[in-house]
């Protein structure tokens, strides 16, 4: 096969997704009796952009730009099914506000053609353009309720924040290259990169840039408003998948840098960085009385916890990063499904308040968000569990004893507001007269698929261990 | 097949439960009658389910017996292994016989959600269960804590007034305990990576570690936290009166029956073998807070005015007196406290029950509410009374071979005053028993709506009549449950004894001599 034909069958998945983002922003405009279709050709490209990535030959493509590896094969099928149960979310949401227009579809499609490409780059502009077509397109999802101020705020927001986020992430760019003379992560690993101080200025740099996307405290503060203010299944898709990738994308740097391990100085820096998340979220998400700013809180408390396995950094560590992933989107993504069914009126905030009493009410929804609250505060039996078992692990083998024990006492914390939730929702009587809107088909098939997912991979997490295990060892970790 | 009914006993007692938990996912919520049924009908199936591996136990042989082991997590070493000595038989036992008893009180008087409480039952009873059967520490801290979320539910919805704090309060306390815990044992499974090169859980590969004794200690506080608020060891005591009082009737007799004796038998299982040195050392801690726990519990729950928080405060003190024969550590106090564990879960759970009894009829759980009914109610005041000598130990009756036991087995270890101090206890629990009977039952009938209280249902009746048949059988046979326990609490000794000896003492500077205790006196009053 030429090189040419082995580029373009790397590259397939991506045009997949942008060929159907782009078909469905014309059928929106020159058919718009197709509409009602658009969320299962949404779900046909995320499905055929998995299949196209992991039937693609494995090695790098385009000149060692882009990667095809068990890493981003497992990756895909995180960052797909996220997506995948982002669509479903949507689908009766947006028919609900009757805002069932083709951009969403198309912008989400391309946003995860963007952090599909994060994943996959092997050079830092590649990786620097997926980063800004996922920030593009979510800077207009965010804004999608344009009669809404809440949203148009959110977008704003997050589009300033992002703006300076991207700048720290391309100044840090610069540096590197400046230094190594080359854009690729590869060319990184020359001996005596990772004790120059610019260099380490650089890493720096790229970690703020991407601890904003990941909205990792002390750079988190647009997080809230803008989970308030953006359509909820839009809300499930950015507070999963690009949290994710760019973890992996600091992790590939890191890995590239670091040959010789990381220095103890960084790694008291990147674990300050997670104590302080963890411990900031869980604190001010006790005093949240909106279900999505809860959440956004808890989002950032999680990114913390996950960050102790950056700061451990190895192979092991990368792969309870990849588990702790896959537990995140199925707690995460599931309890913005939830919230997605349970609350009526999209134009208004949601207080938690509203939540008392469905329980009996609405059983199916609160009982899988009474799951997803659980398996995020990590309670045995659940994913969420293990995903912390395999991060909190691989700390003690590391000897970061202080990091796993501030870990699993900001896990006490969390408890507070999670079970708040959950008390709310089965031990007081209903406040709202009316109760949510009947659930679509489409909105009972994600809440299944994510109490499926909590439970299985919680209960049987050796099949995922071991697929996160083969996929870190994809990249050159030297220390064992 | 019955080869493979035997090869799977434990397997099937301990998902059983869970298995009906599921299937009632498919009951309709309308259909709360069946519900109800169902549940009680699997609990039952369960309990006879349990009886085979009494009758097939080994009495003679320690070492575990039905074990299983299955791989979980192969990369991991961690394993889904159970199997089971004296001590978590008899302590399964109970569980399997408290649930019905519990979902037979619970027919009549739980009316709200019916299908939701029965699946948070059963969940819970394989939760237990499990937990007294697993010898991987991933699996038991993995049942240990599926424990807490029905537990959480039941005292949340159905439980009284205050139940909301009550079951934050629960909630919190055990899960502050068990989180350092995790990370003990995530140590552990590290530190046998790095000496042997292969990961590990189970309980048998992480007693082999030889740990320096200032990293035991650390971690057995971390164990022995986790263990001492279930139990409730004194001062971590204060979330049971909330959790008790506020939790329906079922649930604290679940909670009184089981979930408390959960932290003893953590104790025993995990805690002792694993870090044997350490625990030598703080051995004289446990003791002095048992004997604190039993005085203090004494004294409070004298001064009750609630009836079930008295029963609740009454438990802080005869778990104390648990407490004081682990400390002491003796064959004689420790079969003796094992056996106190039974006793008091029938005789605290047949207190809950009588107390729920007479709570569904009057309402209220004030002392002052009452007083005079034992003509109106004979049969309530009849069993009420037997609960309550069977609680403060009378010859006869299943509490006083307990009590006995820990007090001649503590007198023989080297902390008699311990027997001395915790011997008052017993009589204080006279006190405040026989005080509380005397103002539900005797003194003058004040309030005119007693005379009216209907008496026992027969569903209350069995209920209770079955804890009280056992509180006799005990107290006449009491060998039919020690000879069970010999043997395993001989093997607890010996895990520790041993293993100290092996290491030379040197290890650790806690003077090792006084483990061991008198066997000579202790032999003779276990046979």
């Amino acid at each position: 096969m030429t090189a040419w034909a082995q580029d373009l069958r790397a590259i397939a998945p991506e045009i997949a997704l942008a060929a159907m983002g782009s078909l469905i922003v014309l059928l929106d405009a020159f058919a718009p009796s197709t509409r009602r279709w658009f969320a299962t050709l949404s779900l046909a490209a995320i499905a055929a952009s998995l299949y196209l990535l992991l039937r693609a030959p494995l090695g790098a493509t385009f000149a060692g730009r882009l990667d095809t590896s068990e890493l981003t094969r497992a990756v895909g099928l995180f960052l797909g099914a996220t997506a995948a149960i982002a669509i479903l979310v949507a689908k009766p949401y947006l028919a609900r506000t009757g805002e069932e227009k083709g951009e969403f579809y198309a912008l989400l499609l391309w946003g995860h053609l963007g952090v599909s490409l994060m994943t996959r780059g092997l050079d830092l502009l590649t990786v620097f353009i997926g980063l800004e077509t996922l920030s593009l397109c979510f800077y207009v999802l965010a804004a999608f309720f344009r009669g809404i101020e809440a949203s148009s705020e959110a977008g704003l927001k997050y589009f300033l924040t992002g703006a300076l986020g991207s700048a720290f992430t391309v100044y840090g760019i610069v540096f590197l290259f400046g230094k190594s003379g080359s854009v690729k992560i590869s060319s990184l690993a020359q001996p005596g990169l990772a004790g120059d101080p610019l260099v380490i200025l650089a890493l720096l740099l790229l970690l703020v840039g991407f601890g904003f996307k990941m909205s990792l405290a002390p750079f988190h503060g647009w997080a809230p408003d803008v989970y308030q203010g953006m359509p909820t299944p839009a809300v499930a898709y950015l507070s999963v998948a690009p949290k994710g990738a760019s973890l992996l994308v600091l992790y590939r740097v890191l890995t590239a840098v670091f040959q010789e391990g990381m220095p103890d100085r960084f790694r008291a820096g990147v674990a300050a960085l997670a104590i302080l998340s963890m411990t900031l979220g869980n604190v001010v998400a006790l005093a949240q009385r909106d279900v999505k700013r809860l959440l956004a809180y808890s989002g950032i408390a999680h990114m913390g916890y996950v960050t102790i396995a950056l700061a451990v950094f190895g192979a092991d560590s990368l792969a309870a990063v990849i588990v702790y992933f896959f537990a995140y989107l199925v707690s995460n993504a599931g309890a913005f499904a939830a919230v997605a069914a349970l609350y009526r009126d999209e134009t208004k905030p949601h207080p938690i308040g509203l939540l008392a009493g469905e329980g009996r009410r609405s059983p199916f929804p609160a009982a899988v968000f009474a799951l997803c609250l659980f398996s995020l505060a990590g309670i045995p039996a659940t994913a969420g569990f293990i995903g912390k078992f395999f991060v909190f692990k691989a700390a003690i083998e590391r000897g970061l004893y202080a990091l796993a024990v501030i870990g699993v006492l900001n896990s006490l914390i969390s408890i507070g507001y999670y079970l708040k939730v959950v008390y709310l929702m089965y031990m007081r009587e209903t406040v709202e007269p009316e109760g949510p809107a009947p659930m679509a088909i489409a909105d009972r098939l994600a809440l299944s698929l994510c109490a499926a997912g909590i439970l299985v991979l919680g209960i049987f997490p050796a099949a995922l261990w071991d697929l996160a295990r083969r996929a870190a060892q994809t990249l050159p970790f030297t220390s064992p | 097949m019955s080869e493979l009914f035997a090869d799977h006993l434990l397997s099937l007692v301990v998902f059983v439960p869970a298995a009906g938990a599921a299937l009632l996912l498919f009951f309709p919520e309308s259909q709360a009658k069946a519900a109800k049924m169902f549940a009680l009908a699997v609990s039952v199936v369960e309990f006879a389910l349990s009886v085979p591996l009494w009758t097939r136990f080994g009495v003679a042989a320690s070492g575990f017996q039905f074990s299983e082991r299955m791989a979980w997590i192969p990369s991991l070493g961690i394993s889904y292994s159970v199997g089971i000595d004296g001590i978590s038989l008899v302590l399964i036992l109970l569980t399997t016989l408290l649930t019905p008893v519990s979902l037979l009180f619970s027919v009549t008087h739980v009316e709200k959600s019916v299908r939701a409480f029965s699946i948070a039952f059963l969940m819970l009873e394989t939760g237990m269960i499990g937990s007294l059967a697993a010898l991987d520490l991933a699996l038991f801290y993995v049942f240990w804590e599926v424990m807490l979320v029905p537990m959480y539910f039941i005292i949340g919805i159905w439980g009284g007034a205050r139940r909301i704090y009550a079951a934050m309060k629960f909630f919190l306390f055990t899960m502050a305990g068990s989180l350092l815990m995790f990370l003990a044992i995530l140590y552990l499974a590290v530190r046998h990576r790095a000496s042997t090169g292969a990961w590990s859980f189970l309980l048998a590969d992480l007693t082999r570690l030889d740990l320096p004794s200032s990293t035991q200690a650390l971690l057995f506080f971390a164990f022995a936290l986790a263990f001492a608020i279930k139990v409730p060891v004194f001062p971590l005591h204060t979330w049971l009166p909330d959790a008790h009082t506020e939790a329906p009737t079922a649930g604290s007799i679940i909670l009184a029956g089981v979930l408390l004796k959960l932290g003893v038998y953590g104790y025993l299982r995990f805690a002792l073998p694993l870090f044997p040195d350490a625990a030598a050392r703080y051995a004289p801690w446990v003791g002095v807070l048992g004997v604190i726990g039993v005085i203090y519990g004494a004294m409070v729950a004298y001064a009750q005015k609630d009836m079930k928080r008295l029963v609740a405060y009454s438990s802080v003190s005869h778990l104390g007196l648990v407490v004081v024969g682990i400390g002491a550590f003796t064959a004689t106090a420790l079969s003796g406290a094992i056996l106190q564990m039974i006793n008091h879960g029938l005789s605290t759970g047949a207190l809950f029950l009588l107390v729920g009894v007479l709570y569904e009829r009057r309402h209220t759980r004030e002392i002052s509410a009452y007083g005079g009914i034992a003509g109106v109610v004979p049969v309530t005041t009849a069993l009420f009374v037997i609960a309550t000598l069977s609680s403060i130990g009378l010859p006869g009756l299943n509490g006083f071979v307990g009590e006995f036991l820990i007090l001649v087995g503590t007198w023989t270890s080297p902390h008699r005053w311990w027997s001395v101090a915790a011997a008052t206890g017993v009589i204080l629990s006279a006190v405040y028993m026989l005080s509380l009977v005397q103002r539900i039952f005797w003194n003058p009938l004040t309030h005119e709506e007693n005379r009216a209280i209907p008496e026992i249902r027969k569903s209350e009746l069995l209920a209770a009549s079955v804890l009280v048949v056992l509180m006799i059988w005990i107290g006449v046979r009491p060998n039919d449950v020690l000879s069970r326990l010999g043997p395993s609490v001989e093997a607890v000794r010996q895990s520790v004894t041993q293993k100290r000896i092996q290491a030379g003492g040197g290890r650790g500077q806690a003077p090792s001599l006084r483990y061991e205790g008198r066997p000579r006196a202790s032999a003779e009053v276990t046979r």
